[in-house]
Parts: C-alpha cells; sequence; structure tokens
C-alpha cells in the first residue's frame, strides 16, 4: 500500500462531468492552481492541488464523466 | 488497552532531568513563565498534574511522564489524572492534557484498567461544564487514545501517534503489516477518522494551539458592536453564481482579523467549523464550502458540524452560520452510510441550542439542507441573507421541470429552453427569490456583503445575555 511519496494523484471527490481540463503533462503548478473544472449539482467545481508538483500524466478529457475516487491528473512532487 | 500495544522507539536514553519527554518541561514549556505550580508529587506514577496561567487565564494543566514505562498508566497515574479534573471543575478552570503513554501499565493487570476507566468517567462528567483540551505528542494507545477522544478538542504534535492497538498487536493477531504513522498519525486522524481536530509540525507550535484554544473556550471577552467593522465582503464570492470558491477567506474576513482557529480543516472539508473572535468576542462560525463536493452536506459534514454546535452550546459560545448549499449529497453511497441518522444530529444539534446563532444566507439554500444550517423553523435567532440569494425547496429549473413535465414534454425540443427559461423565470419570482422568503419570515432581513459585519454584531448582541446549554459534549 506504500505510495512513492514523490508523487501524487488528484482524484474526484464526487460524480462529476468534466467540464475542462487546465492542464497538460510538463506544466509545473504551485500548491492551489485548478488542474480541471468539474460540473456537479450544477456547479462549476474546480480541483485545486494541494502542494507543488509537475503534470506526469492527464487521465480524463472534456465531457468525460468521473465517479468518486477517479483520478484526474497525476504529478510528480 | 495495554503498555505493550505500543513501546515507543527509543533512541539513546537520557538522564530525566535532559530528557525532553519529562513532564516538568512540557508542563512548563506550555504556561506562562513563571506560574506553573505542581498540584501533585513528581514521584514515578506516570502523570503530573499543575495548574498555571495561559495569557494571564487560569489553567489547569496535566502531562504524562513518558520517561517512566513509556508513560503507561497505573492506579497512581491515574489518580493524578482525576485530581486534575476535580481541581478543573472546582476552579471552572479549562483543563489541558499531554499525553504521550502506551496506556494502562500491563504489570498492575485489571486495576490499572479500573483506574483508566476512572479517568473516562470524570472527564464525560466534567464534559460541557469545563474547556477540555488534549494535545497527544507521541504515542498514545488504549486508554491514553481514548482519553484525548473524549474531550472537547484533540490536537497533535508530529510525533503524536493514536491507535486503540499498535503495530506490534495488529501484526500479531491479523498479521497486517502497518507502521504507527500509517496506522495513527495525521494523515489517517486529520483527514480520514475525525479523531484530530488540529494537525501541528512542532511540540510548541502544538502547545501554542491549545493556549489559543484555551482562551477562546476559557475567557470569551465581551462583544463590542462598536469594533466591529464593516468591510465589504461581496470581494470574497466569484462573479458567476455557478462557480464554486473557498470559503475560508470569507470565514476570515468576518472574523477579527488573524483570529480564526479552524477544527476538523482536512476532515469533512465541505463544512468548515471555527473559533475565533467577533467585536473581541469568542464565536463559532460554520460554513459550507463549495469548493469542497460542491459544499453539499453530507453525512460526515453534518456530523462535524453537530458536534461543534454542541461544543459551542455547552460553553455559551454565539454561533455564525454562513450557508451556501446545494443540498445534501446524493446517492447510495451516502444513503447507506447513514445521512439520515447523522444529518438528523445537526437538526437536534441546533433545534437544542440556546446561544445566539444568527445565519447569513450569501448565495443559495436548497432543500432539506436548507432546514439543516440553521433555519428559522430551527430557532434561529436571526436569518439575513445577501441581496439576490435563493432561498427555495430546489433550483428553479430543476422544480419546473418537475413540475412541467407534461407541458415541457408536449413542446418541440428546438424551442424548449427557451420555455424552460421563461417558467424558471416566473417560478423564481413567484416561489423561490429572496423577496418571498422575507415575506414569509423565514429571512428576517435582507443585507448588503458591505453592512453584514455590524448586523451580524447587532444581532448577536440584541440576543442578550449569552446563556449556555445544559448538556455534555459527547464526541459524536
Amino acid at each position: 500500500m506504500a505510495r512513492d511519496p514523490k508523487t501524487a494523484e488528484i482524484v474526484a471527490e464526487m460524480v462529476a462531468n468534466v467540464m475542462r481540463v487546465v492542464v497538460a503533462p510538463g506544466d509545473r503548478l504551485e500548491a492551489g492552481d485548478t488542474v480541471v473544472l468539474l460540473e456537479s449539482m450544477k456547479m462549476e467545481i474546480p480541483v485545486l492541488v494541494e502542494a507543488p508538483g509537475t503534470v506526469t500524466a492527464v487521465k480524463v478529457g472534456e465531457g468525460d464523466v468521473v465517479q468518486e475516487g477517479d483520478v484526474l491528473v497525476t504529478l510528480d512532487l | 488497552m495495554t503498555a505493550t500495544a505500543a513501546a515507543p522507539a527509543k533512541p539513546a536514553k537520557l538522564p530525566r532531568d535532559q530528557d525532553p519527554r519529562n513532564p516538568n518541561f512540557r508542563l512548563a514549556a506550555l504556561f506562562d513563565e513563571g506560574t506553573l505550580e505542581l498540584i501533585t508529587e513528581d514521584d514515578g506514577s506516570g502523570m503530573l498534574a499543575a495548574v498555571g496561567k495561559v495569557d494571564g487565564t487560569h489553567v489547569v494543566a496535566f502531562c504524562s511522564d513518558a520517561t517512566v514505562m513509556g508513560g503507561a498508566m497505573g492506579e497512581v497515574g491515574c489518580k493524578v489524572v482525576v485530581h486534575a479534573y476535580e481541581r478543573a471543575l472546582a476552579d471552572q478552570a479549562p483543563i489541558i492534557g499531554l499525553w504521550h503513554s502506551g496506556g494502562a501499565r500491563l504489570a498492575e493487570g485489571v486495576l490499572s484498567l479500573h483506574a483508566v476507566g476512572q479517568i473516562f468517567h470524570v472527564m464525560t462528567q466534567a464534559s460541557g461544564k469545563v474547556p477540555q483540551i488534549s494535545v497527544v505528542l507521541g504515542p498514545a494507545a488504549g486508554g491514553a487514545a481514548y482519553g484525548p477522544a473524549l474531550t472537547d478538542v484533540v490536537i497533535l504534535g508530529p510525533e503524536g501517534r493514536i491507535f486503540v492497538t499498535g503495530p506490534d498487536v495488529v501484526r500479531s493477531v491479523t498479521g497486517e503489516d502497518v507502521d504507527m504513522l500509517r496506522l495513527g498519525g495525521p494523515e489517517p486522524h486529520g483527514r480520514r477518522s475525525g479523531v484530530v481536530h488540529v494537525l501541528t509540525d512542532s511540540e510548541q507550535e502544538a502547545l501554542d494551539r491549545a493556549r489559543g484554544l484555551a482562551r477562546l473556550l476559557g475567557a470569551q471577552g465581551t462583544l463590542d458592536v462598536g469594533r466591529v467593522q464593516d468591510i465589504d465582503l461581496a470581494q470574497m464570492l466569484p462573479e458567476s453564481k455557478k462557480r464554486a470558491y473557498d470559503v475560508h477567506p470569507l470565514v476570515e474576513a468576518i472574523l477579527d482579523e488573524g483570529t480564526t482557529q479552524e477544527l476538523h480543516a482536512r476532515w469533512a472539508p465541505n463544512i468548515v467549523t471555527a473559533l475565533g473572535r467577533f467585536g473581541g468576542r469568542t464565536v463559532g462560525v460554520i460554513a459550507n464550502n463549495p469548493l469542497r463536493l460542491g459544499g453539499c452536506l453530507d453525512s460526515l459534514s453534518a456530523e462535524k458540524a453537530s458536534r461543534f454546535v454542541r461544543m459551542c452550546d455547552a460553553f455559551g459560545i454565539p454561533l455564525i452560520v454562513l450557508v451556501d448549499v446545494p443540498g445534501y449529497l446524493p446517492g447510495v453511497g451516502q444513503e447507506w452510510d447513514g445521512v439520515v441518522r447523522r444529518g438528523a444530529k445537526l437538526l437536534h444539534a441546533f433545534s437544542e441550542s440556546v446561544v445566539p446563532r444568527v445565519t447569513l444566507v450569501t448565495r443559495k439554500t436548497y432543500g432539506g439542507a436548507y432546514i439543516a444550517m440553521n433555519a428559522r423553523s430551527l430557532g434561529a435567532t436571526k436569518v439575513f441573507a445577501w441581496p439576490g440569494a435563493e432561498v427555495a425547496v430546489m433550483g428553479a429549473v430543476a422544480a419546473i421541470r418537475v413540475l412541467h413535465r407534461r407541458k415541457l414534454l408536449e413542446v418541440a425540443p428546438d424551442i424548449r429552453p427557451q420555455v424552460e427559461a421563461e417558467l424558471a423565470a416566473e417560478h423564481e419570482r413567484i416561489a423561490g427569490g429572496v423577496d418571498k422568503a422575507v415575506e414569509i419570515g423565514v429571512v428576517d432581513e435582507v443585507v448588503e456583503p458591505s453592512a453584514t459585519r455590524s448586523a451580524l454584531a447587532r444581532a448577536i448582541s440584541d440576543a442578550g445575555v449569552v446563556i449556555r446549554g445544559v448538556h455534555g459534549n459527547i464526541p459524536l
């Protein structure tokens, strides 16, 4: 179960539609930057990163439906 | 619940007078310099108790002696804690426990379990009467885990670990291989279990947070309405009504500058619970946070808020409730998780509470969540709303789709959105707008964001003498 502490997975907290993907692999992010804009409960909900890192992969595309726990973006910290 | 559960890793053994785990040092670091006065003997019982000042406020404290048998608790050590509680109740003073203990002393057998149980009993007897704060500085296993869990606020130092049974027992019983950090460190208890209210980066920070909370809970001050300056709070929200945002800047702007002390920041983050000063007086703030889960209420956030409401009520702390809620989070996960049972706790907590509790609807409040967020019907002292706020059973478009389902089916698909918009506007005019809410009396007053702080202050002040709810603070 031990995860590599130098990587992070940004996951969806709830069922949602992916409205917009804001980042691409290679992007350098600061804590608080938005990676994806989700639509759920009739609201636009930005998903933010908690710690600085570099995007290694984007796992979703615009229009996708994501479930709670689905990985949106992976980062190298 | 035994000492073998969590033998803490020991580096080179230092003499007791140089050991940083010596309770004399820890208690001295907690109190104002030169104010510490021991009220029990420093005799190897495993516990030490004292009185002293925290920024001038009288506080009782006790501390595990981790230099003796890893802080394990026997009959005599437990009596030290009970004595400290009796003193706190007699003095009506906050009590702070500093924990670093493997639990009950194995060698004393059931006698030590009996003694630990007496700690639980006195803690529960004191619940809601005097503020109880726990600071977990090292491993706290078994009885030393449940002790803090019974108190109002649990603060975790960087080396703090809380668990019922330690890694060795887990391994021998279930074969699961897990270390203390993953079993009971900041990540599990700060984010997943909700056992810990406050995470810290150093032992001194943990003690300083305890000092700050002891002051907020134990020396609440008086509300000076004239001190509450109005600022334009509208700038704390995004322009688009559909856009989620982080509510923390709004909470911090409503409270006096630099006084916000958030509890349970990482657990159930879709609701924010914070203590702070408002016009110089301690208040509690509960706020939906749209950035997380859209600000929906769910089982965990309802439970978190319920416990906070009951704590504030027990200690006579007025509440400010900031509402921007799209509803309860729907789904099978929530229903199976007991959202009905746990959500009912919030209805109960607000309805029961006797402190002034003022609600402000900033953008919207829908359905069952509308009621749960301290609505007029639950006995709110005052309900304010910002201009344009929506108070409704559900959003207007969703509502007319239900109400006019047949009619909409008969409309050609290409003009359906236009018809929906017209129906929604009409519905909002007659049923959903803030004007209607004022008309029927569920909102008392529409207040501009630039006049909100003073309005909140007057509402709390006009409520008169703050009385305390007569009940304990069960760890819901």
